[in-house]
């Protein structure tokens, strides 16, 4: 299986993993463990100043995992560059997963303010992977902003619904020079594999992993569809046919043709 | 005379004894690890190398950030 490049760096596993849901830090770290990731996401909020404030930062080995701050929350294009700068001040670390999501309903994005933001933070030095609807003009245009990645969704964030938009997806991953990470909505190790195997460069799971009833055995299961759907796309997949095209040889059966 | 501060959005007011002398100090009273957190102070990020020399003023919005599970 190749490795993945992104802003010139390599990362061995295709999987990437959102830290959120978890029940603990310790159940969040061994899930990640078992993932085989190279890449987890973290989100920032206000500190709770009347309550004690775990350190989720101390169960993640930044040495072993790069870490992706996400702007979730951000409704619009300032909202997401000025989250962007905190993260960089908090960690250190100047890449980032570029979200704008002003519906709290569905948590789509928001396109325009997202190329608007993108603009800004490859300016500022940014490593700027935005998180898309399956449209690939946006990727596009984005692409040409100077973003390392597109991120567009497979359904609605923490769906579990699969790979809706797989036609769209298809485009992009046709069109895209950079890579392609299928985010948001991958349910179930199937779908993650299915991404994978129409040449997706990555997906990124969070729900389906953190809620399951053993996060630990289903962050294995992915690893292993995500492996599994990459093998078969640097495999070539044999063509699909309406028709039945027999297996076994068509000659020599056990009777005598007339 | 009290003088307060907004930390995350509620009003906080403190004695002139126990006035933060910084946003270290402020950090400590309120018994967070500044290693664990970002702050902004009227819309500016304050580095957190800065946090001792950065004095607090009346009537300040303190914000005081940090990183949480997140997809």
């Amino acid at each position: 299986m190749t490795a993945l490049m992104i802003a010139g760096k390599e990362f061995t596993s295709r999987l990437f993993i959102g830290t959120g849901k978890y029940a603990s830090n310790s159940l969040m770290a061994e899930a990640i463990a078992a993932s085989g990731t190279q890449m987890v996401t973290v989100a920032l909020r206000r500190v709770d100043i009347d309550n004690e404030n775990d350190d989720m930062l101390a169960a993640i080995d930044r040495n072993k995992y790069q870490l992706l701050p996400n702007t979730s929350g951000a409704r619009d294009a300032a909202e997401a560059v000025r989250l962007s700068r905190l993260a960089r001040a908090a960690s250190g670390i100047n890449w980032v997963k570029l979200e704008v999501t002003p519906d709290p309903y569905y948590l789509l994005p928001d396109g325009t303010e997202t190329l608007k933001a993108a603009e800004v933070l490859v300016k500022e030095g940014f490593v700027v992977l935005p998180y898309i609807h399956a449209d690939p003009i946006l990727a596009k245009k984005l692409q040409e902003a100077g973003c390392v990645t597109v991120m567009p969704l497979a359904s609605p964030i923490g769906s579990n619904q699969g790979l809706r938009t797989r036609e769209s997806i298809e485009i992009i991953i046709e069109q895209a020079t950079v890579p392609v990470v299928v985010d948001a909505g991958l349910g179930a190790p199937s779908h993650a594999a299915e991404a994978m195997e129409i040449g997706a460069d990555a997906v990124l799971v969070n729900t389906a992993i953190a809620t399951a009833a053993d996060p630990v055995q289903m962050a294995i299961a992915f690893k292993q569809a995500v492996q599994a759907g990459r093998l078969a796309y640097e495999a070539g997949m044999a063509p699909a046919s309406k028709k039945a095209h027999a297996s076994s040889p068509l000659t020599g059966f056990l009777r005598n043709e007339t | 005379m009290n003088r307060t501060l907004t930390i995350n959005g509620s009003e906080k007011t403190f004695a002139d004894s126990q006035w933060p002398v910084s946003v270290a100090d402020l950090l400590g009273k309120l018994q967070i690890d500044q290693a664990t957190v970002v702050a902004e102070i009227d819309g500016q990020i304050v580095e957190r190398n800065r946090f001792s020399e950065t004095p607090l003023h009346h009537g300040q919005q303190i914000e005081l950030i940090r990183f949480v599970g997140g997809g």
